[in-house]
């Protein structure tokens, strides 16, 4: 954060190489929390601003990102400053008109998975998150402070929680 | 005999290499560890299909010149901020400027290419796909150029009316709605869409040794060439129920017709088909359209949907009923227009729904 008084921030220099390259795969992380690009975008935007101001290595700036990213969207998805299920649920049937029965099936889902990423102790959501966005075990492991063979335990238990509760859910309808 | 743990058994999916050779090897052979990793793999691969969002371009020139333009700006951390709401405000227009550039050249290349008609749904035809099939499907942008050349702009409209104007489509009107369903419809159109794939040999062979596999060779005149495929306009009308849920969705849209540039669909259909990595059960039940240029194949996921047919209108139509009952829907096309009722309903209802509408 900016202290009142003092300078301005100075910008790395190396800042639009880095996020030229990393920009696609940073939202592709906030959009797999969020489920929506718009506000994966702004979260991606936010995350370079902070970068910006650190003098973390070009070469970790990805693992560095992935995990800010994760991170910053899932606060957001707690927050519950995302719209509402119910907006949602039409932005995602929004996306695929073509296979319209499919979607009645799948929106259902999504927001329910959603819902239950929320849930998720923050380390496995983490985890899952990183994994499902590409980052192998060694990165999301180096990335979260575990072991790389404690990485696997960590998102099995998060996808089977989540496979759980879409069960619990689709029964309860 | 140890087991290996499940974490390890999980990492075996993603990274076997990075799994200790006594665990693979037990992995192999244990039948109560070939099935935990079957479990593992439906969960790893139901949650990221849900987790995925619609794969469209990420605009990185757009959002470098939004965040080169505001990142002098003051420390912010948050989302909601007057900051936050400046930057999208100058992003719209900034995309906007973009997707009219793309549209224009996208409209340039058809015209110069002199496309031919090669595909024209004329009827639907379900094939069953599981979500392993699906994630085991070969990445198409990875063999070559990927262009969305027209978005559909899915946009509310205020009523029915409104939507046959934006559409000129005749918008299906429900006679009566079934039990349980009440209230207005929320009304959305959306514009034709476009998409252009060129084929690039040089693509396709590096993206081929990457998965280790060799690449069939391409035939004559194949590279460089581009398919381009359209679809839409179309309506949709949804009736929600109290929890948000669609109780009853009734949808029309223009169905999807397919141009080439100069290869034959035939050639294309039968080349895609033998790249590696396309699951050898789905890949017969698409050749079964052979020398089918009109059933567009509707991707179904057969541990969770069953389907049949039924004559709706006259016309044959596929009848999907989620595996719980929970869900149903109907699909058929008549005259190019491809038509969907589907909703929180069994499958006779959405059969009455769908002969009845006026």
């Amino acid at each position: 954060m900016r202290m009142p008084g003092s300078p301005a921030p100075s910008v790395r220099s190396d800042l639009e190489v880095v996020f030229r390259r990393e920009y696609p795969a940073v939202v592709g992380v906030a959009a797999r929390v969020l489920g929506s690009r718009d506000q994966a975008e702004d979260v991606a935007q936010d995350v370079f601003l902070s970068f910006g101001r650190t003098s973390v290595p070009a070469s970790e700036a990805r693992g560095w990102l992935c995990v800010a990213a994760a991170h910053t969207a899932l606060n957001l998805l707690r927050s519950g400053r995302r719209r509402s299920a119910r907006e949602d649920a039409v932005a995602t049937y929004d996306a695929v008109v073509p296979d319209v029965a499919d979607t009645v099936v799948r929106l259902e889902e999504r927001t329910h998975v959603r819902a239950a990423l929320a849930r998720l102790p923050r380390k496995q959501a983490m985890a899952l998150v990183l994994r499902h966005s590409g980052l192998s075990y060694a990165e999301v492991a180096a990335a979260l402070d575990m072991s790389p063979g404690s990485v696997g335990t960590t998102v099995r238990r998060a996808e089977s929680t989540l496979r759980k509760e879409l069960t619990r859910h689709a029964s309860s309808l | 005999m140890r087991h290996p743990s499940d974490g390890a058994l999980r990492r075996l999916l993603d990274e076997p290499s990075g799994v200790a050779e006594t665990d693979r090897q037990h992995a192999a052979d244990c039948p109560r560890c070939r099935s935990s990793v079957d479990a593992m793999q439906a969960d790893a691969a139901l949650v990221a299909a849900l987790m995925t969002e619609e794969s469209t371009e990420v605009d990185v020139d757009g959002a470098w010149l939004v965040a080169s333009t505001s990142s002098s700006a003051t420390a912010r951390s948050t989302i909601s901020t007057p900051a936050a709401a400046r930057r999208r405000a100058l992003a719209r227009p900034v995309a906007a400027a973009l997707a009219f550039v793309v549209v224009l050249t996208g409209a340039g290349v058809a015209a110069a290419n002199d496309w031919l008609p090669i595909f024209r749904t004329e009827r639907v035809a379900p094939v069953s796909i599981t979500a392993a099939d699906l994630l085991a499907l070969p990445d198409l942008s990875a063999y070559g150029d990927l262009l969305v050349t027209s978005r559909p702009n899915v946009r509310a409209v205020p009523d029915a009316a409104a939507a046959a104007a934006a559409t000129g489509l005749d918008v299906p009107q429900v006679t009566d709605l079934p039990r349980g369903v009440r209230g207005e419809p929320v009304v959305q159109v959306g514009s034709k869409a476009s998409v252009t794939f060129t084929f690039s040999t040089e693509r396709a062979a590096k993206a081929a040794a990457a998965a280790g596999k060799p690449l069939p060779p391409p035939p004559l005149g194949l590279d460089g060439s581009s398919v381009r495929l359209d679809a839409g306009p179309g309506v949709a009308q949804v009736w929600s129920s109290s929890a948000g849920v669609p109780a009853l969705i009734v949808g029309r849209a223009v169905a999807p017709t397919a141009y080439s540039s100069g290869v034959r669909f035939e050639t294309m259909r039968d080349y895609l088909l033998s790249l590696p990595g396309l699951p050898e059960r789905v890949a017969d039940q698409l050749r079964a359209f052979a020398a089918d240029d009109s059933t567009l194949p509707l991707p179904v996921p057969a541990d969770r949907v069953t389907t049949r047919s039924a004559r709706v209108r006259g016309v044959d139509a596929v009848v999907l009923t989620t595996r719980d009952r929970t869900m149903a829907g109907v699909v058929w096309v008549a005259d190019a227009v491809v038509t969907v009722v589907a909703g929180s309903l069994d499958a006779d209802e959405v059969l009455t729904v769908a002969r009845e509408l006026t």
